[in-house]
Order: C-alpha cells, then sequence, then structure tokens
C-alpha cells in the first residue's frame, strides 16, 4: 500500500499546503463561536469575583449579607462550599482555588458572587467586604532574591568546572540585566460555562489549552471522578500560555458555583480582573560571570536566573528548567554552572507565556555576549560566530545534550548575504557619526530552541478518527485550537493519508469525552504530537479500507491508491466514499484512535542531565532600529527572518506565526510594561495602561523567510518543525539594536545598562549615562 | 418628548424601550445574540467591538467606526448601526473586507477579526490605500497574534465600497431623521436620558438639572460605568445640539463648535494649525475620534489630555454659554486644578475659538508616551514661537503631564522672548522651565524623566527650525 505523492499536495489541501485557517471566514464574519458567544442555558447564573486588596494578609471576615440582599443575587461562594479539595496546584500541591484564610496578592479570588446577571454580579461583589491584617509582603525579585525567599530549592545545571576556570581567565566579566515580565493579553479573555448535568456530572466550556487538566482539577473540587466530568473547548481567542494552568482557576470556580447553586454558572473575566487574578510571563534578574579569552570566546561560566514566581509554584519548575536550557541559546559553554531560582513574591503567580522561560534564559546569552563584545570592543556578531556550537568537542550543552544538526552557522551566512548587513552596517556607522541626535542600531540574534516538553512523560497524544459512509472524514485530537492553525495542520496530516480533498475532513473540539488523559497544548508542540497521533489513527483506518478495497478489486492491500478522493487499484477505481459505505457494508470498522509518543527523549531530574529534546528548531533576524536621543523614542526600521521550521506542513501558517512571534516579542521587550506600586496592586491592567504592539509598530521593511528544502532530519510528522515559540525570541535582536544605538554614542569599553522592557524612558537614561565623559 | 428610541440595526428600523439608558451599545449587541461584536476591554483601547456608526447628515448616512462598548444605547438614537453580522451583502456574500482578511492569513484567533473587518469596511468607503491611511484606520485594534502584516496587506487590497448603496442610505437617513425628530427623554430603570435638539433646550435642561452627567462622545465618560460601575442619574446628551456642531471661519481665528468630534474639526485645525492637526490624528484612534469631541476633552479636564497645550500655545478661547449668557475665558484659564474647571453648575462649554496664528509663528506640537498609536501622553508639549530679525518676538510653550493641569512655562517663555534665537536661548529656557513644572512620578513615567524630555524638546524645536 502506497500513497501517491505525484500531484502536488496543493491541490488537495494535503501537507505542505499554504491553505487557509480552518475558520478564516467565520472570524471574519463573527460566526466563529467563543465561549461567551455561546446561547447561555436555561437559568444561567454569572459570576464575579470578590479579590483580595492586600498583597499578603491573614483575612479575618468577609461579609457578604449587602451583596445577598440585591435582588438578583443567588449566592456568594466561598472556600467553605468547596465539596472536595481546595487545591488546584498544577505540578505542587498548596495552591488554593479560593484563598482560605491567608490572601497573598492583590487580586488574589476569594469569593465569588453568582447572579442572574453579570451587572448585578459585579455590583454585588463590590458590595462584600473583607477584613483582614495585614502581613508583611515581599513585591520585588530583587528582594526575594537577595533574602532567599524562594517557593523551591534552586534547580542547577553543571558540566565540567567553571570556578578554576573563571579565574584562570585572561578577562572576567560581571554583568546582570533585569527583564521584565508580560501579560498574555490574549483577545478572549479568561471564559468558562459549567452546566450541571445527570449523576452530578459537569460539563464544562472552558477557554482552555488544557482540558485534562481542568477536568482533572474539577473532578478534584467536586469530590467525584474524573468520568463525571466532561471539558470541552472548540477555541480561545489568543491562549500564548496564560490558558494553560490558570484556565484551572475561572474553570473550577464557574464549576463549584454550578455545583452550589445547581444551574449554570459562567464565569468570564474583564479584561481588569483577568490581568489582576492571572499570571504572567515570569520577570527574571539575570546575572552572569564569565570568563573569556582574548577574541571574546568563552572558557567558563556561572550563571545565576532569578525567576519572579509570583506567590505561587504553578508551573514555575518547568519555565526555570526551560530557562536553564536555553541559558545557553546557540553558544558552547566549555564549563558551566547555570542556577536557577524560584523566588517567592507577593504578585500573581508567574505561568506559561510562548517560551515558557526560554526567551528569558536566552536573554541572560545574547545579554552576555553583547556584554563581552562591548566590554573588549569587539564586534559582536563575531562574538556571537566564535561561540557558536560546533565541532570538535564544542557540541555538548549544559544539560549534556549533544547539539545535532546544528543549522545556525549556515543560516546566519545567508542572512548576512540577504540582508545586505555588511553595507548597512557600514552606512549606520557613517550615518551615526555624523547625527548626534537620532541615532540608528543594527544586531543580528539567533535562535536555538529545543523542542519536546521538557517532562518526557507529556510527550504523547491521543486522536480518534471516524469515516463515515459518505466519505466525509470526523476528526478529533487532545490538541486545542487558539489561533496557532492546529485543527487545519492536523487535518492536512489527515487529508494526505486518506489522498482526499481539506474540505471532506471536519476538525470538531476538543473534549475529554473524546480523546483522553491529554498533555496541554503547549510546548510548541501541539502539531508534532497531535498530528502524529491522528496520522495513526487515520492509517489505521486506511489500512482496514485497502483491505477491503483489494478483497473487492481482487488484488493485494499494498497496491491500493488512495489519492485525489480516489482509490484505486491497477484499472479498479472505487470514490473514496464509495470505498467508505462499502467498508461499512463489509462490516469494517471505519473509526479508530491514534497515539503517539516522542523517541529518543530522557530526563534525569536529579542530575539534570539527558535528551530533553527530540530535536532544535532554529532561527535568525537581523533588525534594525533608530532612536531619539532626545526623548528615548524610537522606531523599528527593517527586520530580515529567516526561520527553520523543517519541511513546512503549511507555509502559510508558519510565516503567520512567526511574524505574530516576532511582534509579540518585540512588545515583551520594548512596550510592555508591567507596573505594580509600593502596595503590591497592579497599575497597568488594561490596553489603556498596558501597552502591546499596534501595526505601526512593524518594522515597515519586514521580510519573513522560511529555511528551503531543510526536512528535519529526526522523523517528526512529515519532517516539520515545531513553531509556535522560537520565533518569538528573534526580537531580542531589537533590543540588541537599540543597545546598539546607544553603544554608538559611548566610549569604547562602555556596556550599556538597557534593562526589559526598553521603554523610551529606559532608551534615554541608557543614552545618557552612555554619553556621560 | 419622545420616550422610545428609533435606530437602525442592520438595516432595521428598530423602537427600543426597555433597556436602562446607561447600557452600552456593546452589551446591547451581545444580548440580542449579535456576537460577532466582542468585549475585549470595555474601555476603548483594543477595538474587538468595532461597529459602524451612520449619522444621517445631509441626504445619506455619514458611516465611521466606533468603539461599541463606550457608546451608550441612547446615544445611537437617531442613527444607524452596522455589525459583522450585518456587512454582508443581501444573499449572504461576505464583505469584501471580511473576504479580503481571510484570504490573506489576516486571522488567527479570530477574536479581534469582526472588529478588524468594520476597520477595513470604514476603510474601504474611500480611496486611499496608502500606509499611512491604512495604518490610521487600523491604528485603534489590537490583534495579539498576527503582527498585522497580513492585515495591512489585506487592506491594500480592498476595493472601494460603501457600507451600503446611496439609495439605500438616504431613504434609512429621511426615515431616522422623521422618527427622532422630536427631542428624546428616554426612561427605562433609574435615570433618565436627555437628548435636546436645541441649544435652548439643552441649557434650560443643564439649570434644571445641575446633576445630570453632562455626555458628549462618552469616549472618556464612558469608563465611569463600563470600569467603575458607577450609575449614573440624568445624562444630558449634547450629541443632537445642532448649534454645537457649528464651524465659522473667520479672518482672525476659526471657532469650532464643543460638539465637533475630533475627526470632524481635524480639517479646520489643520488650516490654521497643521501641527496641532498632527496631535489630534495620535488622540486615541479612528474609533476614538469620531466620538470624542473638543468639549469633551476640555470638559473632563485632564491633566494629560492631548488638545489643552496646543491650545494654550495658541492662545485660544473657550466659549461658555448659559441661560445668563455666554462668556469667553483664554484657555489656561479655563483648567484651574487636577480636574476641576471654571465651569459653573448651568454651564455648557459651546465653542473653542482659534486665533490663526500670527505670521512668522513656528507651531510644534510633541505627545510623547510608550507607543505611537493609542497611547495616552506621558508628557506632551506646545510651543508657539515667532521670531523676527533674529530676535524671539513672542513665545507660547505650553505643556501636559507635567503637572496638575495643562501649563505655560512661564520663565521659559520669559527666558526665550527678546533673546536672539539659538541655542543659548534654548539653553536658558532650558533652564527656566525646570522651575516652570512639577511632574510627578506614576506608570507612565518618572517625574525625573518627565524633566529630562520636557527640557530636551526646547532642543528638539531649535534642532528643526535652527
Amino acid at each position: 500500500m502506497t500513497v501517491d505523492t505525484s500531484r502536488p499536495a496543493a491541490r488537495r489541501g494535503g501537507v505542505h499546503a499554504p491553505v487557509a485557517h480552518d475558520s478564516a471566514l467565520k472570524h471574519t464574519t463573527g460566526e466563529a463561536r467563543y465561549i461567551d458567544d455561546m446561547p447561555e442555558p436555561r437559568g444561567c447564573l454569572h459570576l464575579a469575583l470578590v479579590t483580595s486588596r492586600w498583597p499578603h494578609a491573614r483575612l479575618t471576615g468577609l461579609d457578604a449579607a449587602a451583596a445577598l440582599a440585591l435582588p438578583g443575587v443567588e449566592a456568594v461562594i466561598t472556600a467553605a462550599d468547596i465539596p472536595g479539595r481546595n487545591d488546584i496546584g498544577a505540578i505542587i500541591p498548596g495552591e488554593p482555588l479560593l484563598a482560605d484564610g491567608v490572601v497573598e496578592y492583590v487580586g488574589h479570588p476569594v469569593a465569588a458572587v453568582a447572579a442572574r446577571d453579570l451587572e448585578t454580579a459585579r455590583r454585588a461583589a463590590a458590595l462584600v467586604t473583607l477584613t483582614a491584617e495585614p502581613l508583611p509582603a515581599v513585591l520585588d525579585v530583587r528582594a526575594a532574591a537577595a533574602r532567599d525567599h524562594v517557593l523551591l530549592p534552586a534547580t542547577v545545571f553543571r558540566r565540567g568546572d567553571p570556578a578554576p576556570h573563571l579565574d584562570a581567565a585572561p578577562h572576567r566579566l560581571r554583568g546582570e540585566v533585569m527583564v521584565g515580565g508580560q501579560d498574555h493579553f490574549y483577545l478572549e479573555t479568561q471564559a468558562a460555562l459549567a452546566i450541571p448535568q445527570e449523576d452530578r456530572d459537569m460539563l464544562v466550556h472552558s477557554g482552555t489549552q488544557h482540558p485534562t487538566e481542568v477536568q482533572h482539577m474539577v473532578a478534584r473540587l467536586l469530590a467525584v471522578d474524573m468520568n463525571a466530568v466532561t471539558v470541552e473547548v472548540r477555541r480561545m481567542g489568543g491562549g500564548f500560555g496564560g490558558k494553560e494552568s490558570q484556565a484551572t482557576i475561572v474553570a473550577g470556580i464557574a464549576a463549584v458555583a454550578a455545583r452550589v447553586t445547581g444551574r449554570p454558572c459562567k464565569l468570564r473575566l474583564d479584561r481588569d480582573t483577568d490581568m489582576e487574578v492571572t499570571g504572567k510571563r515570569h520577570p527574571f534578574l539575570l546575572q552572569w560571570d564569565v570568563g573569556v579569552d582574548a577574541d571574546g570566546r568563552v572558557l567558563a561560566v556561572d550563571m545565576r536566573l532569578a525567576a519572579d514566581c509570583g506567590w505561587s509554584v504553578d508551573l514555575s519548575p518547568g519555565v526555570v528548567s526551560r530557562a536553564l536550557s536555553h541559558a545557553d541559546n546557540a553558544y558552547f559553554y566549555p564549563h558551566v554552572r547555570l542556577t536557577g531560582l524560584y523566588c517567592k513574591t507577593n504578585t500573581q503567580s508567574n505561568t506559561a507565556f510562548r517560551g515558557f522561560g526560554g526567551p528569558q534564559g536566552m536573554m541572560a546569552a545574547e545579554a552576555m555576549m553583547d556584554h563581552i563584545a562591548r566590554a573588549l570592543a569587539l564586534d559582536p556578531l563575531e562574538v556571537r560566530r566564535r561561540n557558536f556550537y560546533g565541532p570538535g568537542g564544542r557540541d555538548l550543552t549544559p544539560y549534556h545534550q549533544t547539539v545535532e544538526h546544528f543549522r545556525l552557522p549556515a543560516m546566519v551566512e545567508a542572512v548576512l548575504t540577504s540582508s545586505d548587513y555588511a553595507r548597512r552596517r557600514a552606512e549606520i556607522d557613517a550615518a551615526n557619526a555624523a547625527n548626534p541626535v537620532v541615532r540608528r542600531g543594527l544586531a543580528l540574534s539567533p535562535v536555538k530552541f529545543g523542542v519536546s516538553f521538557n517532562k518526557p512523560e507529556m510527550n504523547q497524544a491521543g486522536a480518534l478518527v471516524h469515516v463515515y459512509t459518505d466519505g466525509s472524514i470526523s476528526l478529533n485530537h487532545g490538541g486545542t485550537e487558539m489561533g496557532q492553525g492546529l485543527f487545519v495542520k492536523v487535518a492536512q496530516v489527515v487529508a494526505e493519508v486518506f489522498g482526499v480533498d481539506l474540505a471532506r475532513i471536519k476538525p470538531t473540539a476538543t473534549t475529554t469525552g473524546k480523546v483522553p488523559n491529554t498533555s496541554p497544548t503547549a510546548a510548541s508542540s501541539g502539531t508534532d504530537l497531535n498530528g502524529m497521533a491522528a496520522k495513526a489513527a487515520a492509517e489505521t483506518i486506511r489500512a482496514r479500507m485497502a483491505e477491503h478495497a483489494a478483497t473487492l478489486f481482487g488484488t493485494t492491500a499494498d497496491e491500493v491508491i488512495f489519492a485525489d478522493g480516489r482509490v484505486r487499484a491497477g484499472n479498479r477505481v472505487l470514490s473514496f466514499a464509495e470505498l467508505a459505505e462499502a467498508c461499512h457494508v463489509g462490516r469494517v470498522s471505519l473509526s479508530s484512535t491514534g497515539f503517539y509518543r516522542t523517541p529518543k527523549i530522557h530526563f534525569d531530574r536529579t542530575t539534570n542531565t539527558g535528551r530533553p529534546f527530540f530535536y532544535f528548531a532554529h532561527g535568525v533576524a537581523v533588525s534594525e532600529v533608530a532612536v531619539d536621543t532626545l526623548t528615548g523614542e524610537w522606531q523599528p526600521l527593517r527586520t530580515d527572518i529567516l526561520h527553520d521550521v523543517g519541511a513546512s506542513l503549511n507555509p502559510a501558517i508558519d510565516k503567520g506565526q512567526i511574524e505574530g512571534a516576532f511582534i509579540q516579542g518585540l512588545g515583551w521587550l520594548t512596550m510592555e510594561e508591567l507596573v505594580w506600586d509600593g502596595d503590591g496592586r497592579l497599575r497597568t491592567h488594561a490596553p489603556s495602561t498596558y501597552k502591546i504592539p499596534t501595526a505601526r509598530d512593524v518594522p515597515p521593511d519586514f521580510r519573513v523567510e522560511l529555511l528551503a528544502d531543510a526536512p528535519n532530519e529526526e522523523a517528526s510528522i512529515f519532517r516539520s518543525k515545531a513553531v509556535g515559540e522560537p520565533p518569538f525570541m528573534l526580537a531580542i535582536s531589537v533590543w540588541l539594536a537599540l543597545r546598539d544605538a546607544v553603544v554608538s554614542l559611548a566610549p569604547p569599553g562602555r556596556v550599556p545598562d538597557l534593562p526589559a522592557p526598553a521603554t523610551p524612558e529606559r532608551i534615554l537614561m541608557a543614552v545618557e549615562a552612555a554619553r556621560q565623559p | 418628548m419622545r420616550d422610545t428610541l428609533r435606530f437602525a440595526l442592520n438595516g432595521r428600523p428598530l423602537a427600543v424601550a426597555d433597556v436602562p439608558p446607561h447600557h452600552t451599545l456593546l452589551q446591547w449587541l451581545r444580548a440580542q445574540g449579535l456576537t460577532a461584536t466582542k468585549e475585549g476591554c470595555a474601555e476603548g483601547d483594543c477595538g474587538a467591538c468595532t461597529v459602524l456608526l451612520g449619522t444621517p447628515r445631509g441626504d445619506g448616512l455619514d458611516w465611521r467606526a466606533v468603539n461599541a462598548c463606550l457608546v451608550l444605547l441612547p446615544q445611537v438614537d437617531g442613527r444607524a448601526v452596522v455589525t459583522a453580522e450585518g456587512l454582508a451583502a443581501a444573499d449572504g456574500t461576505p464583505h469584501p473586507a471580511q473576504t479580503a482578511l481571510a484570504d490573506a492569513h489576516a486571522t488567527q484567533c479570530g477574536y479581534c477579526s469582526p472588529g478588524f473587518a468594520m476597520a477595513l469596511a470604514a476603510l474601504a468607503q474611500r480611496p486611499e490605500r496608502d500606509d499611512t491611511a491604512i495604518l490610521d484606520a487600523i491604528a485603534g485594534n489590537l490583534c495579539r497574534c498576527t503582527g498585522y502584516r497580513p492585515i495591512v496587506e489585506a487592506a491594500r487590497s480592498l476595493p472601494q465600497v460603501q457600507v451600503a448603496a446611496a439609495d439605500q442610505d438616504a431613504s434609512l437617513a429621511a426615515r431616522l431623521d422623521a422618527d427622532s425628530a422630536d427631542p428624546l427623554a428616554y426612561r427605562a430603570g433609574q435615570g433618565r436620558f436627555l437628548a435636546p435638539r436645541t441649544l435652548d433646550e439643552a441649557l434650560a435642561l443643564r439649570a434644571e438639572h445641575p446633576d445630570a452627567w453632562v455626555w458628549a462622545g462618552g469616549t472618556d465618560q464612558g469608563l465611569r460605568i463600563t470600569k467603575r460601575l458607577e450609575v449614573p442619574g440624568d445624562i444630558l446628551f449634547l450629541g443632537r445640539v445642532a448649534e454645537l456642531r457649528r464651524l465659522e471661519r473667520q479672518a482672525e481665528a476659526v471657532v469650532l463648535g464643543a460638539g465637533l468630534t475630533y475627526a470632524e474639526a481635524l480639517p479646520a485645525v489643520a488650516e490654521v494649525a497643521p501641527a496641532f492637526a498632527d496631535l489630534i490624528r495620535r488622540i486615541g484612534a479612528a474609533q476614538v475620534r469620531n466620538m470624542g469631541t473638543l468639549g469633551g476633552n476640555l470638559g473632563t479636564a485632564s491633566p494629560i489630555g492631548d488638545t489643552l497645550p496646543p491650545l494654550l500655545a495658541l492662545g485660544a478661547e473657550i466659549e461658555l454659554t448659559s441661560r445668563r449668557g455666554r462668556r469667553s475665558v483664554v484657555a489656561e484659564e479655563f483648567v484651574t486644578g487636577y480636574r476641576t474647571t471654571v465651569l459653573a453648575a448651568d454651564d455648557l462649554i459651546t465653542a473653542i475659538r482659534i486665533p490663526r496664528p500670527a505670521a512668522g509663528t513656528r507651531l510644534a506640537c510633541y505627545k510623547i508616551a510608550k507607543r505611537v498609536d493609542q497611547d495616552i501622553s506621558t508628557l506632551s508639549a506646545a510651543f508657539a514661537v515667532r521670531v523676527e530679525h533674529g530676535r524671539v518676538a513672542a513665545a507660547r510653550l505650553a505643556y501636559g503631564g507635567v503637572a496638575a493641569r495643562p501649563l505655560r512655562a512661564r520663565g521659559a517663555e520669559a527666558a526665550l522672548t527678546g533673546a536672539p534665537w539659538g541655542p543659548e536661548a534654548i539653553a536658558a529656557a532650558r533652564r527656566a522651565v525646570a522651575d516652570d513644572i512639577n511632574p510627578l512620578s506614576d506608570f507612565r513615567g518618572s517625574a525625573d524623566y518627565r524633566r529630562r524630555v520636557a527640557a530636551n524638546l526646547l532642543d528638539r524645536f531649535l534642532l528643526e527650525a535652527p
């Protein structure tokens, strides 16, 4: 049995075709439904949260009398109303759904009001009064690190013996950079609708990247078996990691309220509440102590990456582990110690966000490379190239995985040519010498990103495929759609296997009732894992169909070809639908599950060594900026990107991921500033105060290319590579270009101090520091 | 007096009488099951709730993109609304903006997409497809997924197409005008929405109901309802008072009715003071400029309101009217402190008089923010300087965001006036401005940053006209 690949896949929307997102037109007409758009079930109640106004306090009282007196209010739900265990800790127990006794940040949910409409619920929530005794609070990661105020013992990656080699190095440099957090700012705020069923079962429509975790936690909260809880999600209006663990807060409260009231309950957070309650990208204080030779080549590194975890653990162990495993980025450290700290602050519990610590770890590597170059007055590009992984014993990571199939040196050369780097470098230097006010900066940054969940057991997926007797196909898998195009990519895989048009395949809502025990859609793994599982399911059915066709045709199954919506062997042909009908008549099952687990990977969490990543994805960016040295305002001028997605499953979708990730990264590093005041209140909790990029913040000259003819050496889904997260870090080139502009004002050897996000204010301060005599 | 709202939704005339007057258009649409219009922020900053609002003008409808989250339902009385559901042709064919976005791979999660489709549908009415026109059209719409490049590409490919056929618009406009000719006194639940049609009626209502919220575009005051959950008692809506929309081009000045939106006032401002017009283009985004009014920006008296520094620098006068009569105050005396003004309880702001600058005057306006588009100023400045025979003959230097209210930097003005124009005079002004201003530190910027930039902007002014 073979698949006919002689015709271009684009004709039927198989793999490698640039087909549109399956919901594209439904998005623009508004037909696509999100949770708050669903028709409300009869008797549906609306919820609003009562949250802490203290960063840390012991609760002494809750008075809900005024709220309950408001017409339309049905209940005020607190921790005492939770039938089961009040704990939604994703990795480590100890994270109550509703605060019980102690609140640990401003915004900590304490109670929820259920009312007949949202306006009444919100007004009633404002009438619930909390009393508390304030406790000491720690609000800043630097203070927490200094006091060893941590949630968990440090994680250390080590190879070789850095201390003596640091002492012996010709140059020893110590530096640091503070990198701020980032709100996900998914356009759809978090929402869930819980509907009580027979048998005390609960159906939860949840905007979650992790339906299984919501199912697990709701079962725990309600003290029922997991089979009594069904969690479903058709699509999210953006996730970016923010709806991985923390969707449970919203879904859990909705489910408890539905159990307590016996009525459907919906909780949709307004934007301010969403930003005040839910966690963000971890801010990190990154510090390095590096020994280098006269050419800027690293001899030994000792780094400390202090993560601001917020008040609780959440997913921080994974985030810190990925930060440490990306603190090398593309560079070989002969002797290395990387220490990750889990600092506790009385702020939102920080969580997954596109890159999952990788961006912060990579910032340490790139800031250190820039530091080396500036301190030694070397060309930053040269310093980067000298430190690249390479052959000759320079291919071992700090976690002892060998770097194979390293594509960056060739990709860098290609981008230097395509971006006309050398000519522009000289032109910018000349222009800067002539213009004291507007300074331009140029920088190249590479990305090497490890693909697979750092936890090997999470690298598994399931799918469920049905072929109906009219030849239409229903596709279900454990992955969730949040805009990344997972559903269409997996549908392309199934179309390829059956040799049918993409239009024959209907992707269906993710539900724990169809595919159980799934991993979150995260770590860029959605297509790699679910595509493989769906392929396995489809191939199982195809094999059965081929066998039946062989019987009908009087051939062997090996001779049966599925292509162009037809099934043929020799000169015998049936349409795919005819064969489906024939299989049904012949009592052949047209439904199958599929399962996949990533091969080759392993990781020892006691030594922090192994092969956590199946493969690496690569990217290179060159960015140019212009800085107004009077105000610190800046503009992007041009960005060139070359990104490695292997043999792309869908070049249009992949390009969209690259562009979107880059702009999101640009926002993180330049304008998205989270500001907490001295009382622990987040002051930037809506788009009026928290600024994500707009269309005018995109480089006016923005060139994105996919690396051509570059199938994955590993046997990934049709030799493609994951794309969700890796390009996010290409935006580091913008931050480096801003530093480059600042450096043009400084005497040789001076290292700029530019924390992230590099707001106009911070740029102006760096400019003025650079200009000091 | 009328007690029923009359407007059109997706081409269909409606009468509504049972919705509380403080409910927003967004709330109401979604309650009707029209869920294409999304709530992303409820403060007019994300554009996910963008709809088209058609206002009868002449013999047609003037269609503009607005944020449904900041429009109270009664504000659409006498107007027409089109949502993403209503954009399609009668046979169900999607609007070109909807297909262009889908074809250009310009949607990912899709939550912002109906709002972008509406913003592009507004753009599609006009012929311009240059990047400035496109970026201005979508500056008020946030997308977190795509990085915008495909959205801009979709916009470039748009054909010119009107929201509805001209004859349809004309008949709907006539119907709306007829249905809503009488002044409105709408009540549902607590509070009334009063929409007079003449200035005399408005002044009488203002005097009789001094506690009523005076409501023009609602782009700032709307937040009291959507964010602070305040419930207004009575609302006095000025949007239908014809006299507040006057526009007079006089020999010495232009007079702009306080009820003109930013978008409507822009061409006249551009004639008098192009730099001021450029600044107005950075107030909010299209959706805000299509609703927000000059009078409203003055009435809220924010220390970081963007129009006051240019008005101070230009020597503008604010016209105030009550049943007691009409008077004018110079712009700098209008705001007395943090969000306080000289307005009496029975006053309305009726017009702004902007004198034409004396020949040889150079005006520059600066807005400093974390982001170019749709951001609130960290600080702003407007400088009007006239140099004659190498010396500064007149200087008016105004700042916003550096004190409790917008102010003129009198010390810096004195340092400049009479001095030979050049680096030395600017250096003296830099030194003086430090004593003129008293900035605070907040999440938009530190006092130190505001001080440095306030001085550096004088350098920029010199650089631009050495």
